[in-house]
């Protein structure tokens, strides 16, 4: 065993033989943890989450189901856009009234 | 409740499940000792013991449904407590550097003495070595910190650190050996920084 070792056994060893410190619950502190936790677990608002977090699932799992069911719609409404987006291209209309 | 009457542990919670707020309460004292001794063994700066058992105690509420019997209650409700001690360690991030400056007298008096003394430490100084313990534990990483604070300070052995922590013993072994070695360094650091 190192030097340091043996200073830190020694250490430990006063730690120990340190006085318990009182363990019992502060008063009212029992009231207060079990009137927050009921508070907490209230059924009508833990059923109301549940059914939120369903119903944003669904809404979700719908969301992707249209865009998929759409997506070539999409995708040429996107290519007709860029299309049509190409010749208003500003810049190159003034650098063109330049030359 | 009397205290020479043995607790209804499996009793106390079905009526905890059944919403009742007399068995919340005798559920909170019977388990506050267990609670607030993890707190205060591995307690988080700026944050008081009572708030941090508070919040191990909303979370056992709160994840009592979960519980299935598998571990006893006790080791169940003691690895929230220790994870949430652990969250909250964590979150400190910087773990400010021990010098001897930063010790109190009677702290560096008791420190010098279990250097350079052959005798141990005075049963007097049994607050102050624990004071001081803390400080040198609080360098550690926060998973270190416990392991130490288990063996050395509790001396829990590796299976009862497994059953408390949810590790395999394995893994706090690992931890004890890597905790032991930074441990020697920050304590070779502070020993250095007195000379200097």
């Amino acid at each position: 065993m190192n030097p340091a070792d043996k200073s830190w056994e020694k250490l430990v060893a006063a730690a120990r033989r340190a006085p318990a410190r009182d363990e019992s619950a502060p008063f009212g502190f029992s009231t207060r943890v079990a009137a927050l936790a009921f508070s907490q677990r209230d059924p009508g608002s833990s059923i109301f989450a549940r059914l939120s977090l369903r119903a944003a699932a669904v809404a979700c799992i719908l969301a992707v189901a249209a865009v998929a069911a759409n997506f070539s719609a999409i995708k040429g409404a996107l290519s007709d856009d860029a299309q049509t987006a190409a010749p208003d291209d500003p810049i190159g209309e003034v650098v063109d009234m330049g030359s | 409740m009397p205290d020479d009457e043995p607790f209804d542990l499996a009793g106390c919670l079905d009526r905890v499940r059944q919403r009742d707020q007399q068995a919340a309460r005798e559920l909170v004292e019977h388990l506050h000792p267990l609670v607030i001794r993890i707190a205060r063994s591995h307690l988080p700066r700026r944050v008081s013991e009572e708030d941090l058992a508070q919040e191990i105690f909303l979370k056992m509420f709160t994840r009592l449904d979960q519980y299935q019997g598998a571990v006893p209650f006790t080791h169940w409700v003691s690895r929230i407590a220790v994870t949430t001690c652990i969250d909250h360690l964590r979150a400190q991030k910087r773990r400010p550097e021990l010098r001897w400056a930063d010790l109190s007298e009677t702290e560096a008096q008791v420190l010098d003495s279990a250097i350079t003394s052959e005798n141990d430490v005075s049963p007097d100084d049994a607050l102050e070595a624990r004071e001081l313990v803390q400080k040198l534990l609080d360098q550690l990483k926060p998973e270190d910190r416990l392991v130490i604070q288990y063996l050395d300070l509790e001396q829990k052995t590796i299976a009862e650190i497994s059953a408390l922590t949810g590790w395999n013993p394995t893994l706090v072994k690992v931890r004890a050996f890597r905790a032991r070695r930074k441990l020697q360094r920050f304590y070779r650091d502070l020993t250095e920084s007195e000379r200097s």
